[in-house]
C-alpha cells in the first residue's frame, strides 16, 4: 500500500476576525465578547490552518410573532412569544445560546409599525438582561427600517452590536450610521458571490473596515436550494482563502428563519399522513439545515428551536475537537 | 369598411386609410416616418403627434403627462384613426432619414472618411492596397471579329474568343436574355461592344453587354448595413478610388431598435416586407443621391458589396430571420451567393451584382468578417482583439493560426436608444462631457457644436467616467443622493443628474440621465466588457498579450478610450495598444469591392471563425454579473482605474 497522501491548502489570506460586543473599557457596556472569523482553513480542516473561534449560535427573537408560527416552535416557546426579552433570557439559559438575535419585525409598516422609540425601548431593555453582544435585525421594509435602526444604533453607540441587513439597493444609511457608532454590518446578497463582493465594496467605499462586515449570502432550507446555498459559500470563502480580502469576511446563515418556512417543519402529522413525527420533523429540519451550514463555512447560525439549539451547540463542540 | 384621410403636418400629405389604422402605420404609408424604437409597442414614448382635428381611439399610455394630454399629444402607435383627421407631427418624433450632413459625416466617419487617410499611411496593411487590385466586375472594350465564310463562330463564342484574347482567361456568357439580344446587339454596333466581367466564379463571367465604349465607367458600392446606421461609399473601380462616403439611418428603426425586435417584427404580418422594403429604400435614395452628386449614369454602377449582421443581411434579402431567434440560433444562410442586384430590389445596373461578406453565425455577421479582413486579424502572426462596438457589440480574437469570436447583446444603449435623452450620433448630440469635481458644473461639446438635443454613446461613456470620478455615482451606478447640488434631484423615475438646463438645450427640456438610464447603460458595457473577457478566459490568454485592439463602430469615431476604461467597457490595458478603425465594416466592404482576392479571403476568414455562443455558455453569466460594477467587481483587472473617493 502506497503511503497516504495528504493534500494540504495554504491559505493566502485570513478570513477577517470580527468582535461583538465592547466592554466597559471599551466605551459599551458587555460582560462577555465574542469573535468571529479569523481563519485561515476551509471549515473544520484543521490541519490546513488556522480555525481559531467556534462558529455561533444566535437565537431569534421577534418583537411579534406572526399567527402563522408553526405549531412545534409556538409549544416550544409558550409564554415566551409576546414577552421578547424574557424570550430571549430562556433562550441564553437553557437552550445555550451563545447570543440574541434581535428582529424588530414590529417595526414594519403592516406588522404593527412600533416606533423607532418602541424599539429602542425594547432593545435598551434587552442589553440590561443580556451579558452578550446583540444581533438587531430591521423589518425589511427599507425606508422603515433606515429610521429605525439608525436610532437604535445612536442609542447603543459604543455596544458593538451586529445590524443588519443591508442590500445593493440600501446601504448608505445604515452603513453611515455603524460607521458613526462602532456597529458591525450584515451585508447580504441573493446567494451571488459578485453580489456580495460588490455589496462589500460599496460599504468599505464609505468608510467600514473590513472587519466590521458579516456577510449573509442567504441561504435556502434543506429541500429549498441548500446545496445552492453551499456552493456560492463554498466559492466565496475559497475565493477569500486565495486572497481575495472584499470576500474574506465571517458569513452568518438565517437557518431559523429558513427552516420552519418549508412545509416540512410546518405541517401536522393529520394534514399530512405518512410524514413522520410532527414534534421531531421541524426539529431536526432545522438541525440538518444547520449541520450543512456549518460544514459550508457559516460563522454565525441563527436558530428558533431550543432543542435544535441543543443539539446543534453539541455538534459544533464535537466538530470543534481536533 | 370606411375610408379616412388624415392629414399630416407641417409636411402636408394627406394618406386615406381604414378606420382603425394606427397613425404611425398611416403615417408611414405616405413616407414620413417616425421614431418608433419598440416597434410600435407603446413602450418607447418616442412617436409622439399632435392631434389637431378629428375623432380617434387611443390606449392609454404612461409615457403621455397630462399636461401633454390636454396639448392633444398622443402616440403614434397607440392611436387609431376614427375619422378624417388632421395631425401635428413634432420634429422630435421624426426619424431623421436626410443623408447627414457633410460636416457631420467627417465627424461620424472620422475612420472612413477624413482619418481613413491617417490609417492608410501610419498603417499601410489597413489600407486597400494589401489586396491586389482585381475588382468584382471589370469592364473590357472589345472589337470584335466580323463573321465570314472562312469563319463562321457564332456570335456568342466570337465574343467569348475576343475576350480570352484580352484576359486569357476562357469567359462564360451568362443570362439567356443577354444571348437573345446578342445577334442583333453586336451587328448595330459594328461589332464594337463594351462587356462587363464578374470574378466570383471559377470562370469570368459576362453578365452584360452594351454597344461602344464605356469601358471607362466603371463604378461600384460598399455598403455597410448597421442595426441603426446605414453607411454607403461609392468606388471607381478602374480609378481605384472611393468618390465619396455617406451614412444615414436605418429605416427600419420604425419597426423596433434592435435585432431582435426587428425579427419579431419579421414574424408579424407582412413584417418581413416592410422590413425589406424599409432597407433596400435607403440603399436606393443613398445611391441616387450619389449617382446625381457625382453625375454618373446609374447604368455604370454594375456590383455592390455588402456587410452587415447576419440579421440585416436576411432582411435586406427578404429571407426569414425567424430561425435566428429560436434554438439554436441557425441562420438561413451565412455564405450567400451573388445575386443579381435587382432581384434583391437595388436598382442599379439591371444586370448590376450584389455581394454580401459572408457571415460567421446567426449573430457575428459580415460585418466581423469584413471588420478582420480590413484590419488584417486573420495574416498577424500577433494575437488581436476587434471590439465592434454597436448595437450587438461583436468580438473577434485572433492571428493567423486561429480566430474566435462572439455577439454580445449590448443593446442600442451606446447608439443613445431607449434612454430618457439618448440620441443617435447626430447633430446636436452631446459627445464629450467635462465635470468640475466640487461644483459639478458641466462643460460639453456637441456633434456640429450645435445647441445640445441630448447625449450619445460616446457622450454617456464619457459622462459616466466623469460622474464616477467626482463621486455622484458610486460604483453600483447609482446616484449619491446625499450630494446637495442642483442638479442631482428626484424625478419621475428615481434620481436623475441634470447634464444641460433647459434653457441652454434645443429641446426645451433638461437633459438629464437618471438611474434608470445608469442601469441601462451598466449592463450594455457589461454585456460587451464580458464578452471580450469570455472570449480571453476561453482562449486562455492574458490581456497583455494582447499585441492591438481594434475598436470599430460608427460610434467608435469618437470614443474615448480612457473613459471607456474607467467605465469597465474596455480592459484596461496600455493604452497605445488601442487603435480607431471607424467603420472597419465598410472598409472591409470596399477591399472586397476592389479585389477579388479580398472577396475570396473574406470567404475563407468566415468559414475559419469560431463562435463561442454566449447564451450557451456557463461562465457568460458568472463574469457579466461580476461586469455589472464599475469599474469591475474583481478591481485586479483594472489596476490603474481610481475613482478618488
Amino acid at each position: 500500500m502506497a503511503e497516504e497522501l495528504k493534500v494540504l491548502d495554504r491559505a493566502c489570506l485570513k478570513i477577517y476576525e470580527l468582535t461583538m460586543g465592547a466592554c466597559a473599557a471599551s466605551g459599551g457596556s458587555r460582560k462577555k465578547i465574542l469573535k468571529v472569523g479569523g481563519q485561515s482553513a476551509m471549515p473544520f480542516l484543521f490541519e490546513e490552518g488556522e480555525i481559531p473561534h467556534a462558529p455561533l449560535i444566535a437565537a431569534e427573537v421577534s418583537d411579534i410573532v406572526e399567527d402563522d408560527c408553526p405549531f412545534v416552535l409556538k409549544n416550544a416557546l409558550k409564554g415566551l412569544t409576546d414577552k421578547p426579552v424574557d424570550w430571549a433570557v430562556e433562550m441564553m439559559g437553557e437552550a445555550g445560546a451563545d447570543l440574541i438575535c434581535l428582529k424588530l419585525q414590529g417595526t414594519h409598516p403592516d406588522f404593527g409599525n412600533k416606533t423607532s422609540k418602541e424599539a429602542v425601548e425594547l432593545v435598551e431593555g434587552l442589553l440590561k438582561k443580556v451579558e452578550t453582544p446583540l444581533i438587531v435585525l430591521g423589518s425589511g421594509q427599507a425606508d422603515k427600517d433606515n429610521d429605525v435602526l439608525s436610532a437604535v444604533s445612536e442609542a447603543t453607540k459604543g455596544e458593538r452590536l451586529l445590524f443588519g441587513d443591508v442590500v445593493q439597493e440600501n446601504y448608505k444609511t445604515l452603513t453611515a450610521a455603524c460607521i458613526a457608532d462602532g456597529h458591525n454590518i450584515i451585508a447580504e446578497s441573493p446567494i451571488d458571490v459578485n453580489i456580495a463582493k460588490q455589496l462589500n465594496i460599496l460599504i468599505s467605499d464609505i468608510g467600514l473596515p473590513l472587519d466590521r462586515i458579516v456577510i449573509n449570502p442567504t441561504i435556502g432550507a434543506l429541500g429549498y436550494g441548500l446545496e445552492y446555498a453551499y456552493s456560492i459559500m463554498e466559492r466565496a470563502r475559497n475565493a477569500a482563502l486565495a486572497g481575495d480580502k472584499m470576500l474574506a469576511m465571517p458569513f452568518i446563515c438565517f437557518v431559523g428563519q429558513e427552516a420552519w418556512r418549508a412545509k416540512e417543519a410546518k405541517v401536522s402529522e393529520s394534514e399530512w399522513p405518512g410524514s413522520g413525527n410532527a414534534d421531531t420533523r421541524g426539529i431536526m429540519w432545522e438541525v440538518v439545515t444547520a449541520l450543512a451550514m456549518l460544514q459550508a463555512g457559516a460563522d454565525i447560525l441563527t436558530m428558533r428551536h431550543p432543542q435544535a439549539i441543543r443539539i446543534v451547540k453539541k455538534a459544533i463542540e464535537d466538530l470543534m475537537k481536533r | 369598411m370606411d375610408k379616412c384621410k388624415v392629414l399630416f403636418i407641417p409636411d402636408n400629405k394627406t394618406v386615406v386609410v381604414e378606420k382603425g389604422t394606427t397613425l404611425l402605420a398611416s403615417a408611414i404609408s405616405c413616407h414620413i416616418h417616425l421614431n418608433a424604437a419598440c416597434g410600435g409597442d407603446g413602450v418607447c414614448g418616442k412617436c409622439k403627434v399632435i392631434i389637431k382635428k378629428g375623432d380617434l381611439h387611443c390606449e392609454p399610455s404612461g409615457k403621455i403627462s397630462l399636461e401633454e394630454r390636454r396639448r392633444g399629444i398622443h402616440l403614434a402607435c397607440q392611436t387609431l384613426v376614427e375619422s378624417d383627421m388632421e395631425v401635428e407631427i413634432p420634429h422630435e418624433s421624426r426619424l431623421d432619414l436626410s443623408a447627414l450632413s457633410s460636416d457631420e459625416l467627417k465627424l461620424r466617419l472620422r475612420g472612413v472618411f477624413a482619418e481613413a487617410e491617417d490609417i492608410f499611411e501610419a498603417k499601410p496593411r489597413l489600407g486597400d492596397d494589401i489586396f491586389s487590385y482585381a475588382p468584382l466586375v471589370s469592364k473590357f472594350y472589345l472589337e470584335i471579329l466580323k463573321p465570314s465564310f472562312d469563319d463562321k463562330t457564332s456570335d456568342c463564342e466570337r465574343v467569348a474568343r475576343a475576350l480570352e484574347e484580352k484576359i486569357g482567361l476562357v469567359p462564360h456568357l451568362t443570362g439567356l436574355a443577354n444571348i437573345r439580344k446578342l445577334g442583333a446587339l453586336l451587328r448595330s454596333s459594328d461589332w464594337k461592344v463594351t462587356v462587363a466581367v464578374a470574378h466570383k466564379g471559377i470562370a469570368p463571367e459576362i453578365i452584360s453587354i452594351e454597344p461602344g465604349d464605356r469601358a471607362d465607367k466603371n463604378f461600384g458600392f460598399a455598403f455597410d448595413i448597421g442595426t441603426t446606421t446605414i453607411s454607403a461609399q461609392l468606388v471607381d473601380l478602374n480609378k481605384r478610388v472611393t468618390l465619396g462616403t455617406k451614412a444615414t439611418y436605418n429605416r427600419q428603426a420604425t419597426f423596433g431598435a434592435d435585432v431582435i425586435s426587428r425579427i419579431i417584427y419579421a414574424q408579424e404580418e407582412d413584417g418581413l416586407e416592410k422590413l425589406h422594403h424599409a432597407v433596400v429604400d435607403v440603399v436606393n435614395e443613398m445611391i441616387e443621391s450619389f449617382v446625381e452628386e457625382y453625375d454618373i449614369d446609374l447604368n455604370d454602377v454594375m456590383c455592390l458589396s455588402v456587410a452587415g449582421n447576419t440579421t440585416m443581411i436576411h432582411l435586406l434579402l427578404r429571407i426569414d430571420p425567424t430561425f435566428i431567434r429560436q434554438e439554436p440560433y441557425v441562420a438561413v444562410a451565412n455564405l450567400v451567393p451573388v445575386f443579381k442586384a435587382s432581384e434583391v430590389g437595388v436598382k442599379v445596373n439591371p444586370r448590376g451584382l450584389l455581394f454580401c461578406i459572408p457571415g460567421v453565425s446567426s449573430y457575428v455577421g459580415g460585418d466581423i468578417t469584413a471588420g478582420v479582413v480590413a484590419c488584417d486579424m486573420h495574416e498577424s502572426k500577433d494575437i488581436n482583439l476587434l471590439i465592434d462596438i454597436g448595437t450587438n457589440g461583436e468580438i473577434a480574437l485572433g492571428n493567423v493560426d486561429w480566430m474566435v469570436s462572439c455577439a454580445a447583446s449590448a443593446g442600442p444603449a451606446f447608439e443613445g436608444s431607449g434612454l430618457t435623452c439618448g440620441l443617435r450620433a447626430t447633430r446636436g448630440a452631446i459627445e464629450t462631457v467635462k465635470l468640475q469635481k466640487n461644483t459639478l458644473e458641466v462643460e460639453i461639446r456637441t456633434i456640429g457644436q450645435d445647441k445640445p438635443r441630448g447625449i450619445c454613446g460616446s457622450g454617456y461613456i464619457a459622462l459616466l467616467s466623469e460622474l464616477l470620478r467626482c463621486g455622484v455615482l458610486d460604483k453600483n451606478g447609482k446616484i449619491n443622493r446625499t450630494i446637495k447640488n442642483k442638479r442631482v434631484r428626484s424625478g419621475d423615475s428615481g434620481y436623475e443628474f441634470v447634464v444641460i438646463f433647459k434653457e441652454d438645450s434645443s429641446v426645451e427640456e433638461d437633459i438629464v440621465v437618471t438611474d434608470a438610464d445608469l442601469d441601462n447603460l451598466k449592463r450594455a458595457k457589461a454585456a460587451i466588457y464580458s464578452g471580450i473577457a469570455i472570449l480571453v478566459r476561453h482562449m486562455e490568454i492574458d490581456f497583455n498579450q494582447i499585441k492591438k485592439i481594434f475598436v470599430a463602430g460608427g460610434f467608435g469615431t469618437s470614443l474615448n478610450i480612457d473613459s471607456s476604461v474607467q467605465i469597465g467597457l474596455l480592459p484596461d490595458v496600455v493604452r497605445e495598444k488601442y487603435i480607431f478603425v471607424g467603420n472597419s465594416s465598410l472598409a472591409g466592404a470596399r477591399q472586397s469591392l476592389l479585389s477579388t482576392q479580398a472577396s475570396k479571403i473574406c470567404d475563407e476568414v468566415a468559414k475559419n471563425i469560431t463562435t463561442f455562443e454566449l447564451s450557451a455558455d456557463p461562465q457568460y453569466m458568472d463574469e457579466y454579473m461580476a461586469a455589472l460594477f464599475f469599474p469591475h467587481t474583481d478591481m485586479a483587472r483594472f489596476p490603474n482605474v481610481k475613482y478618488g473617493n
